[in-house]
């Protein structure tokens, strides 16, 4: 990835969680102001956009085709607030398109896209209103979408539910991650990880020690990777006549 | 007590990201009426003098938190406590008519519809032994039960695995972990 050498703060790739920081010398547009982001989910996405494209267009580098926006150092991870909304991933296709991985926090999903998306994993189907249930009591909701701008066009709203993950809290000691999935046109590219990644850091910085899951055993890797331990001090997660 | 059924366990957490694991269609329940038949009645329990309490009035913190600490947890702030309990789904503690005091507590958090985890599972160390664990546990479940969720689980130390197992409870079916986020471990 080239930088820009004469743009010092405003780098070509700079993480996406500094533009949300106050004390981040970009000139940046009022509306990153996440106060404002209320009101449609449209609208929000909209407002991202044409802000993030305005804030790179001065630095950035035509040929890039794929801009991955880097997590922060971990100890700029553990001071700096999440963000609700931010962009994880940019990418130009071949026809121009270019795509943007968004991920939110907010827990606005639509339940149909939702159950689509379990479909396309191949998850067995629930009940609509449970879902919906299910999603409204859970204390954090992640979800990744993937928004489309084609070549030559300005704003659209074109997005797509690829990702979700949730976890259900007493909001002061224990939180479990429940429902991680990834649309498989996009597993492989990490966007699972930075799901459970930015899950995690959310609940720390709410101040919940306690984060757990129950992994399958083939995912038990995929987990242990991103920080957990299966079994700590031997403590095992039991089921009440579970059936299989 | 409680039944063996053929009741399935659809919905625990999914968390495959590549290969679908194998699901269950929920069945309808009809042996929850049954249920009422725990190894210690209600009525057995106030005649001992232990009355259950499924609300967090009257619930003395300070007095739950020291029976925490009896027990060997460590020690919590209360008013974290108090936020934990306000948002918890299902609660039962036992209370001994003669102290006022708590002595036995589990809580259960959870999406209300399908998956719930039993948490801070107590019974203060002066009244173990004599079935105050097992009557919170067979009634929280069953609260949930009642509910439609069907997925409960919880974490066991290696101590007390033979205390749940006797109540229905199976670790790692099918090779499930219970995973714990550890910050120090993180790569």
């Amino acid at each position: 990835m080239q930088t820009s050498s004469s743009s010092s703060s405003l780098c070509a790739i700079v993480p996406v969680d500094c533009i949300f920081n106050g004390s981040n010398q970009l000139a940046y547009p009022c509306s990153f102001n996440l106060g404002l982001l209320r009101g449609s989910r449209k609208l929000k996405i909209s407002r991202l956009k044409a802000g993030f494209w305005e804030s790179i267009r001065s630095g950035l580098i035509k040929n890039n085709s794929t801009q991955v926006i880097e997590p922060l150092s971990s100890s700029q991870e553990e001071e700096e607030p999440l963000p609700e909304e931010f962009v994880l991933v940019e990418k130009t296709l071949p026809d121009g398109t270019v795509e943007q991985i968004i991920f939110s926090s907010g827990g606005d999903v639509d339940v149909y896209d939702l159950q689509a998306l379990c479909d396309k994993v191949g998850w067995p189907r629930r009940p609509l209103s449970k879902l919906a249930a299910a999603l409204r009591n859970s204390y954090m909701v992640a979800t990744l979408h993937s928004v489309k701008k084609p070549a030559g066009e300005e704003v659209n709203n074109n997005k797509k539910l690829i990702g979700m993950a949730r976890a259900t809290s007493d909001h002061a000691f224990n939180a479990t991650i429940w429902d991680v999935l990834v649309d498989p046109s996009y597993q492989g590219q990490g966007l699972g990880k930075a799901l459970i990644e930015k899950i995690i850091r959310a609940l720390l910085q709410r101040d919940i020690g306690n984060i757990t899951l129950f992994a399958d055993s083939k995912v038990v890797d995929f987990y242990r990777n991103l920080g957990f331990e299966p079994d700590p001090e031997g403590i095992k997660g039991m089921f009440w006549y579970p059936r299989f | 007590m409680l039944l063996q059924g053929n009741f399935s366990l659809p919905f625990r957490s999914p968390l495959s990201l590549r290969s679908p694991t194998v699901h269950h269609h929920p069945r309808r329940f009809s042996f929850a009426a049954a249920q009422h038949q725990y190894a210690i009645s209600d009525e057995d329990l106030e005649s001992r003098g232990f009355t259950l309490r499924r609300t967090i009035e009257d619930l003395n913190l300070d007095h739950l938190n020291s029976v925490f600490v009896a027990v060997g947890f460590p020690k919590r702030d209360t008013d974290k406590i108090k936020v934990a309990l306000e948002h918890t789904d299902s609660l039962l503690w036992v209370e001994y008519e003669k102290t006022k005091r708590p002595v036995a507590f589990a809580r259960a958090t959870g999406d209300g519809v399908f998956n719930a985890i039993i948490w801070d599972v107590v019974v203060d160390p002066t009244f173990q032994g004599i079935g105050l664990g097992k009557a919170v546990i067979e009634r929280v479940v069953e609260e949930l039960l009642q509910k439609g969720i069907t997925n409960i689980a919880l974490y066991s130390e290696p101590r007390v695995l033979g205390f749940y197992r006797p109540l229905g409870f199976v670790s790692d079916p099918e090779g499930i972990r219970g995973m714990v986020y550890s910050r120090k471990k993180k790569k």
